[in-house]
């Protein structure tokens, strides 16, 4: 009995105090849209996200080459750099409101860009099918397509 | 009146002069806490791991040499190494015991222009059922940021362990245990956060809102860019990622002395309802939902018109979509989207498809009218009102015609029947959940009960939702055989899966079929080992709630094959205070045994 007690307790204890640990990861380049960037190593990579906590996302920012990653985790540089972090970290989100022109994402690129909000919304959303012209797109397409729409 | 004045005099002096003789205000609790002292059996103990945070080689252990080398530090010319203690020098110029000003730094100052630190928000992220490592949730700090636009360009800041390269070994848990992995900070930008957790993980965010003055969030940002360069040993249950917190809170304002509640386990919410129970120090509460969560409100909110034409759209069918009026596809087409992202996040699409789902969805959304009619949405159950985390209860029953008292106690956390506002749904952790008897007939005391852990989650299955249900057992328990009424110890292990199916808000079916085992010298073989299926019933209301449950095991041996019918129905006095009735029967060996109890639970 002393000994089944021991065994057990020391088994369970072990099992459940792995709980609050939190896994990290080295970069500081998160997770990123996943819609349009389709590297094949995407999906065990969201696998890992899912089974262990870890974030294992290191391969994004080297393999999109023109990625605007900071490698100290930080939003920074000037607006531009800013812009195709953002969006390459936010592709997704920003698809849906830009057709539906209002959300999260266009609020915060009028910030980013010292724009008024309406008008970033209004015009993403009259042109949406010049910044997503076919299921193919990428980050640095959709944000040179961007810069142009708003500086017409 | 003349007379007394000199005596008056000579009192301030006196003052002053003790005041001067004590060299160094080392023992200020601000010091204290900037150098993450907490006091043990044999006086003050640093908890940062780095030997680089103490500069003294004594320092963590002493606080007054480590505030003397400090002092000297910022009397030297090692501007390199000024520049990582920006806190430690507002703390010794607020003394006077600092007259160089403090250089400057390229790095800290590209650090405070990228983050541009507005204020400070406390984040927990729910429970996580399908990783052993966030059962408990997590916590974490935002720096909110100043810059134009909105707090997704805020920054997160998380303490958690390096353990990569060991996720898979089965050491993990043992070296969490230890203390092998080190503990780290990092930084991300808030929109990161999100995608990792309400996106990918599908958990809720609560974002708490710190009132902090305008010097606190200085010294706060401060001391993270102090402690950010450090790795301390991660513990598991104590100095976790929810512990560090509590230490970086107080070091800012020493007088929340959250650490000190924190001695022995650190459970993130636990540590969510310190901070929120200290008195000014949460402003205001925000609520993000999970991606999943926000697409079932949506889908609550159709008509059934529009639900068709949902689970058309998912399939790429949009015929039944042009049927609608033209001011209802908007918000059906958003669902759809939403709904197409979840399923590639899950597994559940290849890219390809993905893709092309996504961009025909967007396309047809951007050609329908402008403008939505579907509510956010924008409420949730706050975790901090949730009851706590540790419970006891006292009870009486009787098996079999002999009474016995109960006493329960059950250091973490929750299970069905618990009351559960503020926590996932159909989730259950139940860890170290012990009970000892006394019987009246033979006036003997037993421990009845060791319920080492048991993890659950039921999830229900829909037309739109699938997911496993499933349940982790493993137990010691005192157990009777029926052919000799000899009793003994067994450890009880099951392993189990099935899914779940809500009739509606407040009913749900569930049925697992599991792998059982059994190990104790008191078993005719020692052993056994069988399968198992149950089918149950969980009813939950406001103020109550019911689970039901039938369950047959197979067994390689008699003494395993049992047929067991458990009914616990709990009814909540308060937020923290319940009152429980268990039935249950089982039948072995031909033979019957019938339990009834009640009991008056209490947590803390």
């Amino acid at each position: 009995m002393n000994k089944v007690l021991v065994a057990s307790l020391m088994l369970g204890t072990t099992l459940v105090l792995s709980a609050p640990v939190q896994a990290i990861d080295s970069t500081g380049c998160g997770l990123g849209s996943m819609a349009w960037r389709g590297q094949s190593g995407i999906l065990p990579q969201v696998a890992a996200v899912t089974t262990n906590g870890t974030f294992g996302t290191q391969t994004f920012g080297i393999t999109f080459g023109t990625s605007g990653c900071d490698p100290n985790g930080r939003v920074t540089g000037g607006t531009q750099k800013m812009v195709l972090a953002f969006l390459e970290n936010n592709l997704e989100q920003f698809a849906m409101d830009a057709a539906a022109g209002q959300g999260e994402t266009l609020t915060t690129l009028a910030g980013i860009m010292n724009m008024d909000e309406k008008t970033v919304a209004e015009k993403t959303y009259q042109n949406f099918a010049v910044l997503f012209p076919n299921e193919n797109v990428d980050a640095v397409d959709v944000t040179l397509k961007f810069y142009q729409i708003m500086k017409a | 009146m003349k007379k007394f004045l000199p005596a008056v005099g000579l009192w301030f002096l006196l003052c002053t002069a003790a005041y001067a003789a004590e060299p160094l205000p080392a023992d200020l609790p601000e010091w204290l806490a900037l150098g993450h002292y907490q006091k043990g059996w044999f006086g003050y103990v640093g908890t940062i791991g780095s030997d680089n945070f103490y500069l003294s080689s004594e320092g963590r252990k002493n606080p007054t040499k480590e505030l003397e080398a400090t002092i000297a530090l910022f009397q030297s010319n090692d501007t390199e190494k000024q520049c990582l203690f920006p806190a430690r020098y507002m703390f010794l110029k607020k003394y006077g015991l600092a007259s160089a000003p403090f250089p400057s730094c390229t790095e800290f100052e590209q650090f405070k222009d990228d983050l541009q630190p507005a204020g400070m928000t406390l984040l927990f992220t729910d429970a996580y059922m399908n990783n052993s490592s966030s059962l408990f949730g997590h916590t974490l700090l935002r720096v909110d940021t100043a810059r134009k636009g909105t707090q997704l360009l805020a920054h997160g800041i998380n303490y958690g362990a390096w353990t990569q390269g060991y996720e898979n070994s089965f050491l993990y848990a043992v070296y969490g245990l230890a203390g092998f992995y080190p503990g780290g900070y990092t930084v991300k930008p808030y929109y990161d956060i999100i995608n990792t957790y309400n996106n990918i993980e599908n958990r809720d965010i609560w974002e708490y809102n710190l009132n902090l003055t305008p010097e606190e969030l200085d010294l706060f940002v401060a001391h993270i860019w102090e402690v950010g360069q450090t790795t301390t040993p991660y513990y598991f249950f104590t100095q976790n990622c929810s512990y560090m917190l509590m230490e970086l809170f107080d070091a800012v304002r020493p007088t929340l002395k959250l650490a000190a509640d924190f001695r022995g386990q650190t459970i993130p919410l636990d540590t969510i309802k310190a901070v929120n129970a200290r008195k000014d120090l949460v402003k205001s509460v925000n609520y993000r939902p999970s991606r999943q969560r926000k697409i079932r409100y949506r889908i609550k909110q159709m008509n059934k018109r529009q639900y068709d034409a949902f689970l058309d759209a998912i399939k790429l069918d949009l015929t039944s979509m042009q049927s609608l009026p033209e001011a209802e596809r908007a918000d059906v087409l958003e669902t759809a989207y939403q709904y197409v992202q979840y399923q590639y996040v899950a597994g559940d699409l290849a890219l390809k498809d993905y893709r092309q789902k996504s961009f025909r969805l967007l396309k047809a959304r951007n050609q329908a009218a402008a403008g939505q009619k579907f509510d956010e949405l924008k409420e949730g159950q706050n975790p901090v009102l949730s009851h706590d985390s540790m419970m006891a209860s006292f009870g009486v029953g009787v098996q079999n015609g002999d009474f016995f008292e109960q006493l329960s106690f059950r250091p973490a956390y929750h299970l069905v029947t618990d009351r559960g506002y503020g926590f996932l749904a159909g989730a259950e952790i139940n860890f170290l959940d012990v009970s000892f008897r006394h019987y009246d007939k033979h006036d003997k005391y037993v421990l009845d009960k060791l319920n080492i852990l048991q993890l659950s989650s039921f999830s229900p299955i829909d037309a739109v939702f699938q997911a496993v249900s499933y349940r982790i057992g493993l137990d010691v328990s005192r157990q009777m055989n029926p052919k000799n009424e000899d009793e003994g110890y067994v450890l009880n292990g099951n392993v189990g899966g099935g899914g779940t199916f809500a009739l509606n808000d407040y009913l749900w079916l569930y049925g697992l079929s599991s792998v059982e085992a059994a190990y104790g010298g008191f078993l005719p073989n020692n052993q056994w080992v069988g399968v198992g299926l149950a089918v149950g019933a969980l009813v939950s209301f406001d103020k109550a709630a019911l689970q039901a449950e039938v369950k047959k095991v197979f067994a390689t041996d008699r003494i395993g094959s049992v047929l067991q019918w458990r009914v616990t129905a709990d009814y909540y006095l308060s937020r923290n205070r319940a009152l429980e009735t268990v039935f249950a029967y089982t039948q072995n060996y031909g033979q019957d045994q019938t339990e009834v109890s009640v009991r008056l639970k209490q947590y803390f």
